[in-house]
């Protein structure tokens, strides 16, 4: 499979605080990798890191076989890369359909994704497209991140923690969509507190801890045990 | 009579002043930057246009298509070379850099054109009037009223229909998250401004037609756009437009009291709106 | 082996040599400045009463700005009522001036507080304005009061009561005490335990807040506070003037000289205040009869420092050496003593 985004040694510091320690990473062309860890184990750093909200060398991260480590965000949306943020980031005080054609106006070029399209992924949005998006819940807030991203007509999306703060049953509404997404060609990266999400959703998965990787591999290769120990550190006792 | 006159010249000259408002509104909207240079602005495109009138002959409306493109080009020059550099959530930098600015401005001003107070020759424009009933009305400021509803008019649509505007209000909601999904902060911000400033120019024209400007008045515009875009409401385009109304209302009415008295009207109607009902005529609490 | 053996025994260091050098140079300094009127002609000592306004209303400034993040541009609102406070008391009700110039700071206070609970809401520059209209508003009033003789202006005759002698000590006691007051008592502040409140308010307010700061009172009291000493500086300037008007009294350019001194010399510190008001003073002697050209450069240098140089000159001092001339902060010395 052609190799889509890759990471070198990749490292990243707020100001004095070294939040990454050399990361190895590689998605190919429709894939879904998820990237797991506890709290503050780097995985939104990662994820901003590619997206160029922090600096970093242009070297380290390679994407359609250019060096982009450091582009500005905007150019990294037009190069094929879109976000769904840690938080959602919404625009506030405008509609659910502004919301939406912001993307639209500034996709990376001609896609498969479409207002209707969008809207067929989640009915619900159809009804609220004229509501400020404020008013809306988690749950519904969410898919609007996930189809502003999908609007910027993306090759690789970024999912930050798209199931935190949701209900169970809004998260397997949500990850219900996912397979809709890498079936238009689209790959994933998906980064997960929630394990078993991760994995059942995942081809490969990636675990990390304090700024590094301590573990990668097929998702359904790898052993709960194995996950224990990379998550939290091998040596720490796991009930 | 004298009360409906005065009303008149009060819905008039609010005309004018949602010309400056208009900026002010926007940029504070978008960047949360307020630009102290905004009335040096309205009074060095002036003298520029009162210089271009002299040298070239030109009518008032000639120089008017030519400094709004000029306006336009010196607000995206003024955001792209100074302003996006102090754009954060510190009001300190833009406030001290365009306050720094703005000595600087005023005092060059002063020694390219010296202190005299100059106007733009209208060629009758400034005299002209017609009569509704009992009343006559000036051309000049029908024609300040009707531009500067339009402008209100376009500005809101802009931002509500066209993609530049929803760009500028997905930039004023969450700048990051605006870049992430495509939007280029720095030449939203540059276009917001040139719109700011260019609609100036149009101000500059009318100001300098109606009465006369020196290179010191700019504190005083700026004044004036800001108690008008308080009065009517921050973030919101019809506000400035309705702010401008009421403080040139009221500045109207206090100059029919007693000449002395017109700025002072507006002040204290602006520190009662503030106290009254802070978030302005059309704001949300 | 108790809890305390295992803990090193240690020392809270407050004060550092070169604090200590600056206090003795400073108290030498203010002793000169009383004993002007023995070693010193009439112009320096005019010269030295703005150059002590000048450091005072600066600090006032810096204080407001870099502490409480209160961006001013009206401070000469309360100069202004201050100075016809003090005309009024001293010259029509016929009390002593050099009592009323005290008295007078009552009239910045009762204006400082309307304007804060109008204004607090604002957002930053929008604050900054309105403080400036509250200015003008002073100014537009105070030349409609037939009282204080409006537009013409006050004199303030009763000082022909003293010589010229006793009115050179008198003003040059006032200047002791007005720095004492303004840059003393903002030192004292800065070291008391609502200096380490304020400046956690400087460095980040939700965070202060978070800690317990009542960060809304204290932007308050600041201001008032700041409001007097601007004020009382304002008086002491009038009276020296020995003239009042409207246009003097309530002069915008006063604000743009605290803006000038605090952003050169470096804000949010009281060295830069004392700096960039040298600065200032001499600039302004040597170049200020090139008129509206030296305003251009000065302009130019408040908009630089704001884009290149956030922390001014002794922003700049400070990435060298690390001497303070007004420690604040607290060290803390291990038994080793390091």
């Amino acid at each position: 499979m052609t190799e889509l985004l890759s990471t070198h040694a990749l490292t990243a510091a707020y100001s004095d605080f070294q939040a990454l320690f050399g990361i190895d990473f590689t998605i190919a062309k429709g894939e879904v990798v998820a990237l797991i860890g506890a709290n503050g184990a780097g995985k939104s750093t990662f994820l901003k890191s590619v997206m160029g909200l922090i600096r970093v060398k242009p070297d380290m991260v390679r994407f359609d076989g250019a060096a982009v480590g450091g582009s500005a965000p905007h150019k990294m949306v037009q190069r094929g890369v879109a976000i769904v943020p840690e938080g959602r980031r919404l625009f506030t005080g405008m509609s659910v359909e502004d919301n939406l054609r912001v993307a639209i106006d500034h996709a990376s070029g001609q896609g498969v994704w479409s207002l209707d399209r969008v809207y067929a992924l989640f009915p619900i949005l159809a009804e609220k497209r004229r509501t400020p998006v404020q008013s809306l819940s988690g749950g519904q807030q969410q898919m609007v991140s996930i189809g502003r991203a999908l609007l910027n007509q993306p090759k690789l999306i970024l999912c930050d923690e798209i199931s935190l703060g949701l209900a169970p049953k809004v998260v397997k509404e949500i990850y219900e969509a996912l397979p809709a997404i890498t079936a238009a060609g689209t790959a994933i990266i998906l980064v997960e507190q929630d394990v078993s999400l991760a994995k059942k959703a995942s081809r490969r998965l990636y675990c990390m801890l304090e700024g590094r990787v301590t573990l990668t591999g097929k998702s359904d290769d790898i052993s709960r045990d194995a996950i224990g120990a990379a998550y939290f550190g091998a040596g720490h006792a796991v009930a | 009579m004298q009360w409906l006159d005065a009303l008149i010249q009060g819905i008039l000259l609010g005309g004018l002043y949602a010309q400056y408002a208009l900026g002010m509104a926007l940029m504070f909207g978008v960047m949360r930057i307020v630009n102290i240079t905004h009335g040096d602005l309205v009074i060095l495109l002036a003298l520029v246009g009162i210089s271009l009138a002299g040298r070239l002959h030109i009518g008032p409306f000639v120089v008017l298509a030519m400094l709004v493109p000029l306006a336009a080009a010196l607000g995206y020059a003024l955001q792209r070379g100074i302003l996006n550099r102090v754009v954060s959530d510190d009001p300190l930098p833009s406030l001290i850099a365009t306050f720094g600015l703005s000595i600087a401005m005023q005092n060059l001003m002063l020694e390219v054109w010296s202190a005299d107070t100059r106007s733009l020759p209208g060629f009758g424009i400034e005299q002209a009037s017609f009569a509704v009933g009992p009343l006559f009305i000036g051309v000049l400021p029908v024609i300040v009223l009707l531009v500067a509803t339009g402008l209100t008019g376009g500005l809101d649509a802009l931002l509500r229909f066209t993609k530049f505007g929803r760009a500028l209000r997905a930039s004023a909601a969450d700048v990051e998250a605006a870049a992430m999904s495509g939007i280029n902060p720095k030449a939203i911000y540059a276009s917001a401004t040139a719109i700011a400033v260019g609609i100036l120019g149009f101000a500059a024209v009318f100001q300098s037609l109606r009465s006369t400007v020196a290179p010191s008045d700019g504190p005083a515009q700026l004044i004036y756009a800001f108690e008008a875009v308080i009065i009517g409401g921050m973030g919101s385009i019809w506000g400035a437009f309705i702010g401008s109304m009421v403080l040139g209302i009221s500045q109207a009415i206090g100059f029919r009291i007693d000449p002395g008295f017109g700025v002072l009207a507006g002040h204290l109607v602006f520190l009662i709106v503030l106290a009254v009902r802070p978030q302005g005529i059309l704001g949300r609490s | 082996m108790t809890l305390a053996d295992t803990f090193p025994a240690v020392q809270v260091r407050r004060q550092t040599t070169s604090g200590r050098i600056a206090m003795v140079i400073g108290l030498g300094l203010l002793v000169a400045l009383v004993a002007m009127p023995w070693w010193a002609g009439a112009g320096l000592i005019r010269s030295i009463v703005q150059l002590c306004c000048y450091i005072a209303i600066a600090q006032m400034w810096n204080l407001l700005a870099g502490y409480a993040g209160l961006v001013s541009v009206g401070q000469q609102a309360f100069m202004g009522v201050a100075g016809y406070m003090l005309f009024v008391l001293a010259q029509i009700f016929g009390i002593n001036p050099f009592v009323a110039v005290f008295l007078s700071m009552l009239a910045p206070l009762v204006l400082a507080i309307p304007t804060y609970a109008l204004l607090h809401r604002l957002d930053g520059p929008y604050f900054a304005i309105g403080t400036w209209v509250v200015a003008e508003v002073c100014r537009l009033v105070t030349s409609n009061v037939g009282f204080v003789n409006a537009g013409a202006g006050m004199s303030l005759r009763v000082m022909s009561d003293y010589s010229a002698q006793e009115r050179a000590i008198g003003i040059t006691i006032l200047c002791a005490i007005l720095l004492l007051i303004t840059v003393g008592g903002s030192y004292w502040l800065l070291r008391s335990r609502y200096g380490l409140a304020l400046t956690a308010m400087r460095d980040n307010p939700v965070a202060a807040a978070s800690q317990g700061v009542n960060v809304a009172r204290l932007r308050f009291l600041i201001f008032v506070a700041a409001a007097m000493g601007t004020g009382l500086a304002g008086g002491i300037y009038s009276m020296a003037q020995l003239r009042i008007s409207p246009p003097s009294a309530y002069d915008p350019a006063w604000a743009n000289i605290a803006i000038f001194i605090v952003m050169i010399g470096g804000i949010g510190s009281i060295e830069g205040v004392l700096i960039g008001a040298l600065v200032y003073f001499f600039a302004d002697r040597l170049f200020g009869a090139y008129g509206a050209t030296y305003l251009v450069v000065l302009g130019v240098m408040t908009l630089l420092v704001a884009l290149y140089a956030r922390g001014g000159i002794w922003g700049m001092v400070c990435k060298v050496m690390d001497a303070p001339w007004f420690p604040i902060r607290r060290t803390l010395l291990t038994a080793g003593g390091k």
